[in-house]
């Protein structure tokens, strides 16, 4: 049917078998990237909605706070007076305002109505009606882990 | 060449395969005016082993709980390389296949080709049918976003209407009396292990079947069949079949591309039903039916004789083979070729008009 | 029953004899003895519903669960068992107590700090004081009976500590203890109340946080009137009592040329726009001079105030529409299927700002808020281009995917090409 490998590119039957398997290829290669890109698992293996590296716990000085993202949700890591660390949503209870940590208060407070939260993200003065929702923290080493479900 | 012809001389010194060989290169399908149908089963076997593939491949991060199945779709779709491709592919492929599966069907049935001797292919083939939209409806629900939770909550509904069995097969679908993450794992159990096991076999079967009876040729084109010369299996019409297979693949590229499909929002079970909320398309038919039925006809609730209306239509579908005496002799009654048209053009009609919004 | 205990009854009735200092020794009985009692004993077997109640009352009586019995008030002896005795105005029964006699004789146990020392150390012990310089308690010291007692608002028998849920006094059922009399607009008028304050209250957005979420530290009718020295606060208060609270909002009030105003006018400062009782969600809508607009009210359009008025109404106008219209592009790009976590952070930050500048208003300086309203537009802004970029992204895959229509296309083309010169 064909001629000899080196005119073969030039007959229109070798050309044909070329564009096909050709086309057939740069087919099979666009079905088969996708496949193979998708197996390897991204960066970031699971949804960072659930437990999040928050800080190094040697990067958390005594009485600060530092606000950290649950997926798309801010949370606020305390390191108390007294050493201790706590997370919590950062989302305020009043009007979903996001608090931070007033050294000079040594406790949480936001800004947009004067809302105040002590350590135990109990809800203390101004308008906020609910504590702030507490998060479970682990410490391996240096880093802290902080996971839904204290 | 070399390396296939040792490869070759490898298998058939220890299976055998000369008779293999000798049957694929001479099985012939007959050519006539309407060979075409002939496609029609193959390409589903194709969109089935693409929902095979990327099915396994949704499985490498799918989570099958209600706190964790819509976040790990997000999380394939938005953070895996190329997982809304994947994604995308596996919910278009379902609906492509349980077409070209009714199409086939369609075909199939009105060039009655569940004569006799293929009673039992046709009766796999059924059975099929029934597990695509098992497979169909189980893997509705696992995205468990807002559309796919209330339409699993109404279509199980329906299960209740039953007689006696009513309330234990609620039961047993749902994992419990709601539609609850328990049902999401139980439809996971039946979507990728139970389903696909059943369908696997089913497939076998009717495969084999048709393997060692060859092609159906209707009746009155028999005369045809004969005088123009049969297509060779290999490598005619398997060639043609890849001409098939790769529109089929185009379309489902082009509906991905044009189309991607929704993550949606997530279900919340104490949320009241979206307005406008219906099931996927290949069940309108009969979800727009059981709507336009009165509440009670002649004493009975109108779904329970909606729902013993759609069984007995299914029997007699089923039981085609049998109930077409004729068939046997290969004189088709035309009773049943009428039946067969009343019911594509109903389904079609509803499913269209459902969509044109006429029901409304 | 015996002739001879109605007749005392009837005697005891007109008695009215106030007891001054610590009841008897004799009435303060051992706790949970209540067998022992014979006031209790015997009301409870009477059919007359009012003199049973207050014996059947003792079960749940705080005071009856420290061993202070009918006699701690009403004196005579709960040991005796016959009815004359007990009630014999000799050991000091006084029978039913006058509205004007209350207070004093419930201040004779809650005003004395070394008694109420030994049982309830943490009770404040000014109740007394405080009622006296009350409405309520400057009306009764001129003979007004028709006004609220100690009684009135705690009950006169199962009285109950105010943190029990089923006490009259707990913050989600004191409203309609006031309103016994504040909601009853005939008994009102006599004071020159109109008695649709309690209506006007249940409208407002403390009444519903107290009732639906749940928030038990929202304002009542006691937070701003004072609970036992109930007066309105004066025109020239209104601002601190708001501002015990909202703190934010009467310290900007404070920077602007509002507050030197109001209090030349007399004005009282919150309530001027956001009403006293009737304190409903504020609207961005309000601020300007049009109809049913609050600056209105003062303001005519062309002055200086109506200038800004308007000014920060359009402000917060287009930069809410923004905020908006970034919100819904997010959400449908994110119900596409695209990961928009870093604009959802930026419409957090708008939404802050949004706050932020609705505190701002309070100084009524169009420059203080759009220094916030600037930072919604910001964020606005760039939540847009982060889902701008998502949709870039779906178009291109799209092109993508059609890039690969066309090769499929051609391979099919190759295929049947293919076909037909292998038949030929």
């Amino acid at each position: 049917m064909t001629e000899s490998g080196a005119d073969s590119r030039l007959t229109r039957s070798g050309f044909l078998t070329w564009l096909l398997g050709t086309s057939l290829g740069a087919t099979l290669l666009a079905a088969a990237y996708p496949v193979f890109r998708f197996v390897i698992p991204p960066e970031v293996a699971e949804a960072p909605v659930n437990r999040v590296l928050a800080a190094k716990l040697s990067e958390l000085p005594v009485n600060t706070g530092k606000i950290f993202r649950f997926g798309a949700k801010p949370a606020i890591l305390v390191r108390t007076p007294a050493g201790d660390v706590r997370a919590f949503s950062a989302q305020c209870t009043h009007l979903n305002c996001t608090v931070q940590y007033r050294p000079d208060f040594q406790h949480v407070w936001c800004a947009c109505h004067n809302g105040h939260y002590d350590l135990q993200g109990k809800n203390i003065a101004g308008p906020p009606p609910r504590p702030l929702e507490s998060y479970r923290v682990d410490i391996a080493g240096d880093e802290v882990f902080v996971s839904k479900g204290a | 060449m070399n390396v296939l012809a040792s490869l070759w001389r490898l298998l058939d010194e220890r299976f055998e395969l000369a008779p293999v060989v000798e049957f694929i290169t001479h099985k012939e399908v007959p050519q006539h005016r309407h060979s075409w149908a002939y496609y029609l089963g193959g390409l589903t076997l194709f969109f089935f082993g693409i929902q095979v593939a990327t099915g396994i491949l949704l499985l490498l991060y799918y989570r099958p709980t209600a706190e964790a199945a819509f976040e790990s779709v997000q999380f394939i779709v938005t953070r895996v390389p190329f997982g809304w491709l994947i994604r995308s592919i596996h919910s278009w492929s379902a609906n492509l296949m349980i077409l070209s599966a009714f199409a086939h069907m369609f075909s199939v049935y009105l060039l009655g080709a569940y004569a006799k001797p293929r009673e039992a292919t046709w009766w796999t083939g059924v059975a099929l049918l029934g597990l695509a939209l098992g497979f169909g409806f189980s893997g509705y629900l696992l995205p468990w976003n807002e559309l796919s939770f209330f339409a699993t909550r109404i279509g199980t509904d329906i299960v209740s209407k039953v007689p006696v069995i009513g309330a234990w097969l609620l039961k047993f679908l749902r994992g419990g009396e709601e539609v609850t993450g328990a049902t999401l794992t139980r439809f996971f159990g039946f979507h990728v292990a139970v389903l696909p096991m059943i369908t696997g076999a089913l497939i076998g079967l009717h495969l084999a079947f048709i393997q060692r009876q060859g092609m159906h040729v209707p009746e009155n084109l028999g005369k045809e069949a004969q005088q123009r010369k049969p297509l060779r299996f290999l490598p005619n019409f398997v060639m043609r079949e890849g001409v098939v297979w790769l529109a089929g693949l185009a379309i489902l590229a082009a509906v991905a591309a044009f189309f991607p499909w929704e993550l949606g929002s997530k279900a919340d079970l104490f949320a009241s039903a979206p307005a406008g909320i219906k099931p996927e398309w290949y069940f309108l038919f009969m979800f727009e039916t059981l709507k336009l039925l009165p509440a009670h006809v002649l004493g009975i609730e109108g779904e329970l004789v909606g729902l013993a209306g759609f069984s007995l239509a299914g029997l007699v579908w089923f039981l085609v083979p049998v109930l077409d005496r004729g068939s046997v002799r290969g004189q088709r009654a035309r009773f049943f070729l009428f039946l067969g048209w009343a019911a594509l053009a109903y389904i079609v009609s509803f499913t269209v008009l459902s969509f044109a919004g006429a029901f409304k | 029953m015996r002739p001879s205990f109605h007749l005392v009854l009837a005697l005891v009735a007109a008695a009215v004899t106030a007891a001054a200092g610590p009841p008897p020794p004799a009435a303060v009985g051992v706790p949970g003895k209540r067998a022992d009692d014979t006031c209790v004993a015997c009301h409870r077997a009477l059919d007359d519903p009012r003199l049973h109640a207050p014996a059947a009352a003792a079960d749940t009586d705080v005071h009856f669960s420290q061993g202070i019995s009918c006699a701690g008030c009403h004196g005579g002896d709960p040991r005796a068992q016959d009815a004359e005795k007990a009630m014999d105005p000799a050991r000091g029964f006084v029978g039913r107590i006058s509205a004007t006699a209350i207070p004093e004789l419930c201040g004779s146990c809650h005003a004395n700090a070394a008694f109420m020392l030994r049982w309830a150390p943490n009770i404040p012990t000014d109740q007394l004081a405080q009622y006296r310089t009350s409405k309520h308690g400057q009306a009764l010291a001129k003979g007004d009976t028709n006004v609220a007692v100690c009684t009135s608002c705690h009950r006169a028998h199962g009285v109950l500590p105010p943190t029990d849920a089923r006490a009259p006094v707990y913050p989600t059922r004191i409203v309609d203890t006031c309103a016994r009399c504040h909601a009853d607009t005939t008994l009102m008028a006599r004071y020159g109340i109109k008695g649709i304050e309690v209506a006007e209250y249940k409208r407002s957005v403390h009444f519903a946080a107290l009732t639906k979420k749940n928030d038990l530290s929202a304002p009542t009718c006691k937070s701003c009137h004072g609970a036992h020295g109930a007066t309105p606060p004066g025109i020239s208060s209104v601002s601190n009592v708001c501002g015990t609270c909202h703190l934010a909002q009467r310290e900007r009030f404070d920077l602007s040329p509002h507050k030197a105003a109001f209090a030349t006018l007399s004005q009282p400062a919150c309530e001027s726009c956001h009403s006293n009782h009737a304190i409903v969600h504020p609207l961005d809508s309000w601020i300007g001079v049009g109809d049913g607009q609050v600056c209105g009210q003062c303001h005519s359009a062309g002055d200086a105030g109506a200038k800004a008025a308007i000014a920060v109404a359009h402000d917060l106008g287009t930069t809410t529409g923004a905020f908006t219209a970034a919100q819904t592009r997010v959400t449908r790009v994110s119900r596409a299927g695209m990961l928009m976590d870093d604009a959802q952070v930026k419409l957090e930050e708008a939404h802050q700002a949004l706050v932020l500048a609705q505190v701002e208003i309070h100084t009524a300086d169009v420059v203080r808020v759009q220094s916030q309203t600037k930072q919604i537009m910001a964020a606005a802004t760039a939540a847009e281009k982060l889902a701008a970029a998502a949709e870039k992204e779906l178009r291109y895959r799209r092109t993508g995917l059609f890039v690969s229509l066309v090769v499929i296309a051609l391979a099919m083309i190759a295929l049947i090409f293919k076909i037909r010169a292998m038949e030929r």
